[in-house]
């Protein structure tokens, strides 16, 4: 089949921010609240621009420990072992839009503590709307767990042939730096194998 | 052969459609880059351009959107080879023409990405050469995500060729680009460029360009370019197929041209059939060049601010005559005074912010590149670039990101043979004051003359007239009993022969007392003459209150909503300060983490108790008893930093009462991200716990290398250091600086924290000290001074 990239955005009130991975990036208990992260929550939403941008490609793993997605090559045991028996992926970025890139820096000079909470609210957004997509995207079909460059032994060079491959500077707006990270910050790559179907 | 820029002055042009979908189905693999064939397979590439040709459009897009030094070692053979094929491919055809196509770099500019402005100029430049000696017909700037990245780009093509420059943006669902520009935004930095085209390519298809082009009709005075995609790629039956056909897109490129586009062609998804359609069915519809539009509009990357009939406030507080503060800050280079102030002028409902950072003993254009930036890095509002130095002036506007206002010109040839050129180069609203070699004129006639002297000379600079806002000058009453007079007469006649006005307002009471009462009257009585521009202090309120009810009486306030929303924000505050009278102390707001609270009772203890007596009495217990349940885990990182804002906060208003020489003992730490390291909220974390326990906190940032950091210890005299780091790799840099630091002066004490640090990394480094959090960092400190 044809590997257009595939594009679509997502409203802020639709995707329900993860209350443990929020607890998990603020250090505090599931369940914290107080006044000034319910603001910083109001503030956040309306910056959140949800895009995500993905492709349905074949892998090969036709040789141990190599990951062949026709537009890039991985050799990494970790990714080998989290695709085997998947002849196909999706591969997947996703971002929260560079409006939430000036709300940190604009709180990063006005109050840290907004800063931090707002820092942790909008990576607890990021991976929420990632898993929303993942789902969305893989609907009725049996997938491993997304993978992203940086996990494992999988370099985050591999973001760059990955961002390439999905347009993701036209579609998304994200730009990497040279240190391959990527702009927005609160942005995902994810490689998710699809797992043969049986019978 | 006609130029391109007078064909276009007489009849609808066609740009060709898309390359990526043409080669993929010529063999072009998924994920290659279709640059490479203009050397491996030229006569492919010939052959979609000749198709787009036989479709009937006017200029071919050369095959090198993504050609760069960054991407290609070989980038100028690319280009070199992408023109021939289009050259060929043209052959003896009459009026046609190549367009030689220039992307993004791939890279975002600073402050949010790490591409330098220059670099980035530089980047096109070299593109711009070797397109211009290939002898190209015009440039095509395309499928620009960023404003800033689209300025670099022109700048490149207008300093190293004579092309005529075209220029296209991507705009989302919502009417503005990736990083915020709205069309009306892009057209006053690019027609203040003076590029010869500008509109929207590729975006999500032609339905969604209808809903902006309205836009571009109100306010582009040059062509309008509409280049749009095939929709967007869907999965049907398990196809992904782009979701606008032929048929559609052309439908839809009539109803575009019948609301205003002039030059048509596609982008991704589309092909020749789409652009003979789209010739077809366009061909005959009438066609007029662009009026010039009289609106004047100063923007930033986000939007235009338009100055007309409704009245534009310019805040004045980023000006260090008269602000010891401001003065203090700019001498020791504090950028964070100068943004609250930004941002507290811009939450008070200013448009536009003055900058002047202008002091004898600092290096003015480096403050000003710095303070533009950094400003533009938390508020989008545009800004008035408010200096008499012209290379200050130029530095300036050739970084910001937008096109800005300008303060001053005057009337004296030395000012305007210093200033107009560099508005001419860059574009920008120009403030022009009435006065000249022999002064300010005594009566408003004679300043009127001036103006028009200067928007003369301006219009031989190709400046606009809409484009001059005069300043007729307001004196102060005290020494001048006919100033108010003069001044609000010259804002009437100005406004009559159609000059926009603006006033530093706050001149005109100098030196009376309860000064307010003078200077929002005048305001009101400037406002009735016309007045459009002041620029004044927002944290007066009697001004605002003047503002408010200005517009609302004069139908600029529809349905009194902003009249409505201050007086009722007003209103609030006051029950608030009433809500706030409960029984709470220093003590509990600043555990509670209440900042306003605390600053109220700070002010309150001030009265009765000595400063220091607060401070080790009332704010130090507060931050101990925060800092305990931190440690017992009883209390979070947010609640923490929320009492150490409030902390800091009251001791700021504590400091008040401390005289100057007791403040200079006070205990200080120096703070840095060590080099290579970007991650710097730890040590932001670590600053203001400090900040809250009194430390003089000098903060070098992040990425800061060894020799910086050792020369701020030495400059300072301060022999406390904190190091963090986020990533393992940047470890070896912190182990670098701490090697430096002891080689400097052995008693220099290193203390280190960070995501990726142990005790053990840290004993292996040579640090002193290892803070697992950032209690335990303020602790080490306090016993650092109490042992000195």
């Amino acid at each position: 089949m044809s590997e257009e990239v595939i594009f679509f955005r997502t409203a802020a009130e639709d995707v329900h921010i993860n209350e443990r991975e929020l607890a998990a990036r603020l250090k505090t208990n599931v369940g914290f609240e107080n006044e000034i992260l319910d603001k910083c929550r109001k503030k956040l939403m309306e910056s959140l621009d949800y895009k995500c941008a993905y492709i349905r490609c074949p892998v090969g793993l036709s040789q141990e420990n190599v990951c062949d997605f026709g537009f890039m090559t991985i050799k990494s045991k970790s990714l080998y072992k989290n695709l085997l028996g998947c002849s196909e992926a999706f591969v997947i970025a996703v971002t929260t839009g560079i409006a939430v890139d000036r709300l940190l820096v604009r709180l990063n000079a006005v109050s840290q503590a907004e800063h931090y909470m707002t820092d942790a609210l909008s990576s607890a957004a990021v991976e929420s709307f990632c898993d929303y997509a993942c789902d969305k995207i893989s609907a009725g079909i049996n997938c491993a767990n997304r993978f992203s460059p940086g996990y494992g032994d999988v370099s985050i060079e591999f973001q760059k042939p990955l961002l390439t491959r999905l347009n993701a500077q036209r579609l998304l707006g994200i730009t990497l730096n040279q240190a391959y990270l990527m702009t927005p910050v609160k942005s995902i790559t994810a490689i998710m194998g699809i797992r043969q179907e049986q019978g | 052969m006609k130029k391109i820029t007078d064909v276009i002055k007489e009849r609808r042009v066609y740009f060709d459609g898309g390359t990526g979908t043409v080669l993929q189905s010529m063999g072009l693999p998924a994920g290659q880059p279709p640059e490479l064939w203009n050397i491996s397979e030229p006569e492919k590439i010939i052959g979609l351009h000749r198709s787009y040709l036989d479709a009937g459009c006017d200029i071919i897009k050369t095959n090198t959107f993504g050609i760069n030094r960054n991407k290609f070692d070989n980038y100028d053979e690319l280009i070199k080879a992408g023109i021939e094929c289009a050259r060929k491919a043209v052959g003896d055809r009459e009026d046609k023409y190549i367009a030689f196509d220039m992307g993004p770099t791939g890279r975002l500019l600073e402050p949010l990405g790490d591409l330098p402005f220059e670099e980035a100029v530089s980047i096109f430049a070299d593109n711009v050469k070797v397109a211009a000696q290939c002898g190209a017909d015009l440039v095509l700037i395309e499928t620009m995500n960023d404003s800033l990245e689209t300025k670099a780009a022109v700048l490149a093509v207008k300093e190293n060729s004579g092309l005529p420059v075209f220029v296209t943006n991507v705009y989302d669902a919502g009417g503005k680009l990736m990083t915020g520009a709205s069309p009306a935004a892009m057209i006053s930095l690019l027609e203040g460029l003076r590029v010869d085209a500008l509109g929207m390519n590729c975006s999500l298809g032609p339905d969604i360009m209808l809903n902006i082009i309205g836009k571009f009709a109100k306010y582009s005075s040059v062509p309008v370019i509409v280049n749009p995609n095939a929709g967007l790629p869907e999965v049907r039956d398990g196809q992904t197929v782009y979701n606008i056909g032929a048929e559609d897109f052309s439908d839809y490129m009539i109803r575009l041209a019948e609301s205003g586009a002039c030059i048509l062609g596609g982008c991704c998804g589309t092909t020749p059939e789409f652009i003979r359609r789209t010739v077809e069915k366009t061909i005959d519809l009438p066609y007029s060049y662009p009026e010039e539009k009289s609106c004047t509009l100063v923007s930033s990357y986000t939007h235009a601010v338009e100055i007309g009939n409704d009245p534009i406030l310019i805040g004045e507080r980023i000006n260090p005559t008269g602000k010891p503060k401001l003065k203090e800050a700019l001498r020791s280079g504090d950028l964070g005074y100068i943004l609250n102030e930004a941002i507290r002028q811009s939450d008070a409902g200013v448009h536009i912010l003055d900058v002047n950072v202008g002091l004898p003993e600092i290096d003015e254009t480096e403050m000003m590149l710095k303070s533009v930036a950094a400003i533009q890095s938390v508020t989008d509002l545009p800004l008035q670039i408010d200096t008499t130095n012209s290379d200050t002036l130029s530095a300036a506007m050739r970084i910001y990101n937008g096109k800005p206002l300008v303060n001053s010109v005057n009337g004296t040839e030395e000012s305007m043979n210093k200033v107009l050129p560099v508005v001419q180069r860059y574009g920008g609203g120009l403030i022009a004051l009435t006065i000249d070699e022999k002064g300010i004129p005594d009566n408003a006639q004679d300043r009127v003359k001036i103006a028009e002297k200067i928007i003369e000379r301006a219009a031989e600079y190709g400046i606009q007239k809409k484009d001059i806002i005069v300043d007729p000058l307001a004196l102060t009453i005290s020494s001048n009993p006919e100033s108010a007079i003069v001044t609000l007469e010259a804002v009437r006649l100005l406004g009559e022969i159609g000059v926009k006005t603006s006033l530093g307002i706050s001149n005109i009471s100098f030196g009376l007392p309860q000064r307010e009462l003078i200077t929002s009257t005048f305001y009101a009585n400037a406002l009735g003459r016309g007045l459009n521009c002041a620029i004044m202090n927002p944290f007066s309120e009697a001004m605002m209150n003047t503002y408010y009810a200005y517009r609302a009486l004069n139908m600029l306030d529809k349905g009194c909503t902003d009249y409505i929303g201050y007086a009722s924000a007003k209103q609030s505050t006051g029950k608030q300060e009433v809500k706030d009278s409960r029984p709470e102390s220093l003590h509990t707001c600043i555990v509670k983490g209440l900042k306003e609270g605390a600053v109220k009772h700070a002010g309150m203890l001030l009265k009765t108790v000595q400063p220091l007596d607060i401070i080790n009495g009332h704010i130090v217990p507060a931050l101990n008893e925060i800092g305990t349940a931190f440690e017992n885990k009883k209390a979070y990182l947010p609640q923490l930093l929320m009492s150490a804002e409030a902390a800091s906060a009251a001791f700021e208003e504590v400091k008040k009462g401390i005289s100057s020489e007791k403040e200079d003992s006070r205990k200080a730490i120096v703070l840095a991200t060590v080099k290579g390291d970007i991650h710097d909220i730890g040590k932001n974390i670590v600053k203001v716990l400090m900040e809250s326990y009194g430390f003089n906190v000098y903060d070098l940032g992040r990425d800061v290398p060894p020799e910086k950091i050792r020369d701020c210890v030495l400059e300072k005299n301060c022999r406390l250091v904190g190091l963090s780091a986020l990533m393992t790799t940047t470890v070896p840099a912190m182990a670098e600086t701490i090697e430096l630091l002891k080689k400097t002066d052995s008693s220099i004490t290193v203390m280190v924290g960070g995501a990726v640090l142990t005790q053990e990394y840290a004993d292996m480094i040579g640090a002193d000290f290892y803070g697992a959090d950032a209690m335990d960092s303020v602790r080490y400190a306090e016993k650092f001074y109490e042992s000195v």
